[in-house]
């Protein structure tokens, strides 16, 4: 599946067994994207959460 | 059996851990706990009969433990389990009530009052964040000047715990490595060495430290099943110090990682994890 990165616009390949709620991530740009939703083979991307102070183990 | 493993970042440990539960059987469900919602105090019933909280933010993984738990429905690990280890403090307490050994700790609750414990405690020390991970902010402090300039530092914080409050440790001298044991129950599923890459004091894999198998002896289990139990149990990541004299524990990770320890060892620990699970649902 492919969509293009809403920061620099290059194209980004999404692996077609990915599935709601994986990370992906812009290989020209490395901004990180979360898989919001698939339907019909197309896939919606959400900017992905910034690391969090509570983030860990 | 229907369970749900609820996330908010998807990282390969939930991918594995819905892997073995499908494996086992189970009906499981990997749910996003950023858009989940609850009326009080509506049980969601659709969550199945128990749920593996695996969010990577403390807070909202306590917060939603708290809200699932309080309406009924079981969760791995339980809110009291999670607040115990995700406070540096109440690890602490928890662990020296159980007579586990643990570096020596003080809390101090202002800046002077700190400098103070410092030279009770002597330099070096280490100072620690009371939540957080991956040794994120844990400063090995050498010497009264350097704690003045983290104090004023401290001070700029938004949280005011960490702004006002201190968790100084005794500085552990050991090899340059640290030991992760991951429990489930009464079950210690696998145990590595961390060992922190050059230039780095901290064994955290999030900080380079590389994993490698070990078989642990009777001391160590002893001390691993006993630390779990000390925090109350479930499934959980006992981290564990081995300086001259003898065995320590210094921290008890509720949400573990193993994606750096399942590269070092032979065990399927998502799958051990799940059957643990499993066991939990039916009870």
């Amino acid at each position: 599946m492919n969509t293009s990165c809403t920061e620099c616009g290059a194209s980004l390949a999404v692996p077609n067994d990915a599935i709601v709620g994986e990370l992906v991530s812009c290989k020209d740009c490395s901004t990180e994207y979360e898989v919001a939703e698939i339907s019909n083979g197309n896939v919606l991307l959400k900017p992905s959460e910034q690391v969090g102070e509570d983030w860990g183990e | 059996m229907r369970v749900s493993i609820t996330f908010d970042r998807l990282r390969w440990e939930e991918k594995a851990l819905s892997g073995a539960a499908e494996a086992a059987g189970l009906e499981a469900s990997l749910v996003d706990s950023k858009g989940l919602i609850f009326e009080i105090p509506k049980k969601r019933p659709d969550l199945g009969e128990v749920v593996l909280q695996r969010c990577i933010s403390h807070y909202r993984s306590s917060t939603l433990t708290l809200m699932l738990e309080g309406t009924g429905t079981r969760v791995i690990n339980t809110y009291a389990v999670a607040e115990t280890c995700s406070n540096k403090l109440a690890t602490s307490i928890a662990l020296a009530k159980a007579k586990v050994p643990t570096p020596r700790t003080f809390l101090a609750l202002t800046s002077e009052a700190a400098e103070e414990a410092a030279e009770k405690l002597g330099y070096p020390l280490v100072m620690k964040p009371f939540t957080g991970s991956w040794g994120r902010m844990v400063t090995v402090v050498r010497d009264r000047g350097t704690l003045q300039s983290l104090i004023e530092y401290k001070e700029e914080l938004a949280n005011p715990q960490e702004q006002h409050m201190f968790y100084l440790q005794e500085y552990v001298r050991r090899p340059p490595r640290d030991i992760r044991a991951i429990v489930a129950g009464e079950s210690i599923i696998a145990c590595v060495y961390r060992i922190a890459p050059p230039g780095e004091w901290r064994t955290n894999v999030a900080r380079g430290a590389v994993s490698k198998a070990f078989k642990p002896d009777s001391d160590l289990k002893e001390l691993i099943l006993k630390a779990a139990e000390a925090v109350g149990g479930g499934i959980l990541g006992v981290d564990a110090m081995e300086p001259e004299s003898g065995y320590m524990v210094h921290e008890v990770n509720n949400t573990v990682e193993f994606r750096g320890a399942q590269s070092a060892v032979e065990t399927d620990i998502p799958a051990q994890l799940i059957r643990y699970v499993a066991q939990v649902a039916r009870k």
